[in-house]
C-alpha cells in the first residue's frame, strides 16, 4: 500500500543534492535528469513499507553529513557544488568500512533504476526497450497463428522454417528512428 | 482490452467485511499455493486461495520498471537481509507470486539430493522414483520446455561460445514459456504473454474447477480452536475503506513463500514447541559478473538465461550462468553511480551479463521482532572461497568468449583487465563484507521432517504443533537443492495436496494424458 509520502523541506534539498550527483550525464545528451529522477525517487520510497522509508530518508540524511567521515570537510553536501558533491559521494562508495560504503547502496540503486529505466536513456545508449517490447509481442503473436493454423504446440521446439520464421531472423530488430 | 478471468474476485466486487465458509482455504497464489489450490479444487473441494496481492492481465506488464516493481514486488523491490554484507531478495506479491517475476528457469530436484532427504532425513516419499511422476505432471501443466531456435540472443551466445572454448559441460535450459520471443523482461512480467506463471497455468485449472481467488486479502491471524486450525483472518486491503474477512475451513494450508509464511506463524505464536519455524533458512547465494566485448552483444534482445555451466557443479557446487537483464537492472550491477556509472553504461550494447550461484552451507533465520521482520544470512567464509574461485573461472569463460574485460562484485577488484589479472583474485581474495550478493531462492524455513523434534511440518506437509495447518511453499523444502527451485515447490505441493484430499475424503483425478499416480 503506497502512502502520501513526499520529499519536504530540507529533506527534498537533501535528496534533490543526491539525485543530482547519481544521475548520469553524457556530452551528447542534452536532458538534465535531476527533477524526474528525484520525482521517481519519491514514488519508488513512497511505495515502500514505513521502516525501509525511515532508512531512505536516514540514509540520506548520512549522506548530506559524510564529510566528516571521509575527510572532506564539515559543509554539508547539499552546499557543495555539484563535482564536488560526486567527489564527497565517490570517497563514500570507496571508504575501506563497509558499513559506511553501504549508506550509498540503495539511493544508488534507487536513481539507476530511475534513470536508466527512463526511455530517452534507454534509446540514447541503444536498448530502446518499449519499441523492442512491441515488436515482440507482435511477433509472438505471428507464432501463436502460426501454431493455430498448424494444429502444433511442438514441447520440442522447431525452427519455424516452413513458416518463413528462421532462427537467424528470430530477434530481427530495426527499430524506426525516433 | 483482455480482462481478468471470472474466477478472480477483488475488492469492488464485494462490500463490507468479508465472512466464507469453506473446505480449505490456501494463502498465497504463487509456486506452492497455485499448485496446491489447483489440486484440491479439483478433487471437488471447495477451495478458496486468499492473496495479498492484485491481479494483472498480461497488457498491464509495463515498460515502467519503478511502476513495476511497486505493483509486483513486496515493498516495491526494496527487501534486504542482513549480514556481514546485505543481500538484495524479491519476493513477488502479486496473483501469480514470484512465478510472474521469475527467470522460468525449470530444473528437477537433483537426485543426489533427493537421496539426502531420504536417507539423512527418512522422507521415503520424496525420493527419485517417487517423484518422477510429480515433476512429469508439474513440467506438463507449466509447459517446460527449451526455448525457439534463435530465441537466445547475445548474452548466451557470448556465454556458450566461452564454455564451448574451454570444453566445458553445459545444461540446456528449460524454462515454462510457449514461444518466449526474448524481450528479456521477465522480472517485471512477461509482456508477450509466453512465460507460463502460475497465473497462466496452475489457477485457470483452479478456476475452471470453481475455486474463487480474492486478491488484495492480507492475511493476519490463523484461527485455531483446541490445538486446530479453523480458519484465517485479516485485512482486506481496500483503498476506499478498511473492511476485514474471516474464512473459516476445515484445513488450512500457508503457501505464503520462506519468509512470509514463518513470519505469520510467529505472529500468531504458532509452531514455538518445535524450535524450528524461521530457522534453516538457505538461499542459494548468487553474484552478478559482467564483461565487454569489442563487438554488440545487444542484451535487450534475447532470453534471460538459455544454459547453465554445470562443469563444476557437481564437484564444487559452482554454478556459472548467463543473465542478460534490462538496461536499468544492469546499471545495479556495477558499483558506481553518476559519472563513472554513466561512462560504463556508454558500453552498453557491448556487455553481457551474467551470474554464478553456489550451494550455500549456511543457514540463515526469519524472525519477527516487535512486528517487524528480521531476516538474516550470512555467507560462509568457505562459501566465500567459492565464490572467488567460480568468478575466476567466470572470467576466464568471458576471456575466452573473447571479452577484453571482465566486471566483479568486489570492492577492490572490481574490473579484471585481462585473462593474467584473474590471478589478483586468489592474491587478495575478497572479503565476505566486501562483496555484494543478491538472492532469488528462498527457502528451508518450516521444512519438511519425518520427526516432530527436527522440523516445522510433518511428511504430509502438516505442522507438528498445529492439527490441520498445512504449509506448502519454498519453505517446506526439507534442504538446499542447488537448483532453481520452482518446480521442486510445485511437485512437493502437489504431494501435499494430495495426501490432504486424501484425509479430507478425495481423490485427485487424473485428466487423460497425466502421468501421475496416487500419492503413496
Ligand atoms: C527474480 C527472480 C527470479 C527467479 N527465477 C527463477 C527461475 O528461473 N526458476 C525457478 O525455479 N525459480 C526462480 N525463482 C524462484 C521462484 O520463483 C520462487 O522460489 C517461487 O515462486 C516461490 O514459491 P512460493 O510458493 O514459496 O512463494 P511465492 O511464489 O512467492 O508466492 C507467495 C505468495 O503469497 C502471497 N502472500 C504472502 N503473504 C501473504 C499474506 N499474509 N496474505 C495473503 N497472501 C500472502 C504473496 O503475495 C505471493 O503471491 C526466482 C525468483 C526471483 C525473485
Ligand atoms: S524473455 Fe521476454 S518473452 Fe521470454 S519469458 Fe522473459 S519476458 Fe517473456
Amino acid at each position: 500500500m503506497s502512502s502520501n509520502f513526499a520529499f519536504r523541506g530540507y529533506t527534498r534539498r537533501v535528496a534533490r543534492a543526491v539525485v543530482d550527483a547519481m544521475v548520469p550525464r553524457w556530452p551528447e545528451f542534452e536532458a538534465d535528469l535531476t527533477d524526474d529522477v528525484l520525482e521517481q525517487v519519491e514514488d519508488f520510497t513512497r511505495n515502500y513499507p514505513p521502516f525501509v522509508r525511515f532508512g531512505v530518508v536516514a540514509m540520506l540524511y548520512g549522506l548530506e553529513f559524510s564529510g566528516p567521515l571521509v575527510l572532506d570537510g564539515l559543509k554539508p553536501t547539499s552546499m557543495l557544488d555539484r563535482e564536488a558533491a560526486i567527489a564527497r559521494l565517490e570517497k563514500v562508495a570507496d571508504h575501506p568500512i563497509p558499513q559506511i560504503r553501504m549508506m550509498v547502496m540503495l539511493p544508488k540503486i534507487m536513481v539507476s533504476f530511475s534513470a536508466y529505466s527512463r526511455p530517452e536513456v534507454e534509446t540514447f545508449l541503444g536498448a530502446p526497450r518499449r519499441a523492442w517490447r512491441a515488436n515482440r509481442k507482435a511477433f509472438r503473436d505471428r507464432l501463436v497463428q502460426i501454431d493455430a493454423r498448424r494444429g502444433a504446440d511442438p514441447a520440442t521446439p522447431e525452427p519455424l522454417v516452413d513458416a518463413g520464421v528462421r532462427p537467424e531472423d528470430y530477434l530481427r530488430f530495426e527499430p524506426t528512428p525516433a | 482490452m483482455a480482462t481478468l478471468h471470472d474466477g478472480i474476485v477483488q475488492p469492488h466486487q464485494t462490500r463490507g467485511d468479508l465472512r466464507i465458509d469453506c473446505d480449505v482455504v490456501v494463502v498465497g497464489s504463487g509456486a506452492g499455493g497455485a499448485t496446491t489450490a489447483a489440486t484440491l479444487a479439483e478433487a471437488g473441494l471447495r477451495v478458496v486461495v486468499l492473496e495479498e496481492g492484485a491481479a494483472y492481465t498480461t497488457a498491464e506488464y509495463s515498460a515502467d520498471i519503478p511502476e513495476m516493481l511497486g505493483k509486483l514486488m513486496r515493498g516495491g523491490g526494496s527487501t534486504v537481509m542482513m549480514g556481514r554484507s546485505p543481500v538484495p531478495y524479491l519476493e513477488g506479491r502479486c496473483v501469480g507470486g514470484t512465478t510472474v517475476v521469475n527467470g522460468g528457469m525449470c530444473w528437477r530436484t537433483p537426485e543426489h539430493v533427493l537421496d539426502a532427504w531420504v536417507t539423512e532425513r527418512r522422507l521415503g516419499h520424496l525420493s527419485a522414483q517417487r517423484l518422477e511422476p510429480y515433476f512429469e505432471l508439474v513440467e506438463q501443466v507449466i509447459d517446460a520446455r527449451f526455448q525457439d531456435p534463435g530465441s537466445e540472443g547475445g548474452v548466451n551466445d557470448r556465454f556458450k561460445a566461452g564454455a564451448d572454448a574451454l570444453g566445458w559441460k553445459l545444461s540446456r535450459n528449460r524454462r515454462n514459456q510457449r514461444h518466449c520471443v526474448g524481450s528479456n523482461d521477465c522480472v517485471t512480467g512477461c509482456p508477450s504473454g509466453a512465460k507460463r506463471s502460475t497465473a497462466e497455468t496452475w489457477l485457470p485449472r483452479f478456476y475452471a474447477a470453481g475455486g474463487r481467488l480474492f486478491t488484495h486479502m492480507k492475511v493476519e491471524r490463523v484461527l485455531t480452536q483446541r490445538g486446530r486450525a479453523t480458519g484465517v483472518a485479516g485485512t482486506l486491503l481496500d483503498p476506499y475503506a478498511k473492511r476485514r474477512f474471516r474464512i473459516e475451513a476445515r484445513a488450512v494450508v500457508l503457501s505464503c513463500g520462506a519468509i512470509q509464511t514463518p513470519l505469520l506463524l510467529q505472529k500468531n505464536r504458532l509452531g514455538k514447541p518445535c524450535g524450528h519455524v524461521g530457522r534453516h533458512f538457505t538461499i542459494h547465494p548468487n553474484i552478478k559478473m559482467a564483461a565487454r566485448f569489442d563487438t554488440p552483444v545487444d542484451s535487450m534482445r534475447g532470453t534471460h538465461q538459455a544454459w547453465q555451466c554445470v562443469e563444476f557443479k557437481e564437484t564444487d557446487g559452482i554454478l556459472l550462468a548467463p543473465g542478460a537483464i534490462p538496461l536499468a537492472f544492469m546499471s545495479a550491477v556495477f558499483p558506481s553511480f553518476g559519472p563513472r556509472l554513466a561512462e560504463r553504461m556508454r558500453d552498453y550494447r557491448y556487455i553481457a551479463t551474467g551470474g554464478i550461484l553456489v550451494d550455500d552451507h549456511a543457514e540463515g533465520y526469519v524472525k519477527s521482532v516487535l512486528g517487524l521482520p528480521i531476516i538474516h544470512y550470512d555467507v560462509t567464509d568457505a562459501d566465500q572461497a567459492k565464490f572467488v574461485r567460480a568468478a575466476a573461472l567466470m572470467a576466464e569463460l568471458y576471456f575466452a568468449a573473447g571479452a577484453n574485460e571482465v566486471y566483479t562484485p568486489f570492492h577492490h577488484l572490481p574490473i579484471i583487465e585481462s585473462p593474467d589479472a584473474i590471478a589478483k583474485l586468489y592474491a587478495h581474495p575478497p572479503r565476505v563484507q566486501d562483496t555484494e550478493y543478491f538472492t532469488a531462492h528462498l527457502m528451508g524455513t518450516c521444512r519438511m521432517s519425518s520427526h516432530p523434534k527436527a522440523g516445522v511440518v510433518d511428511p504430509n506437509g502438516e505442522m507438528w504443533d498445529v492439527a490441520g495447518l498445512y504449509v506448502a511453499d519454498a519453505g517446506t523444502m526439507p534442504g538446499t537443492i542447488g537448483v532453481n527451485p520452482q518446480v521442486t515447490i510445485m511437485a512437493l505441493a502437489r504431494v501435499i495436496a494430495e495426501r490432504l484430499a486424501d484425509r479430507l475424503g478425495r481423490k485427485v483425478p487424473r485428466a487423460a494424458g497425466e502421468a501421475v499416480t496416487a500419492a503413496a
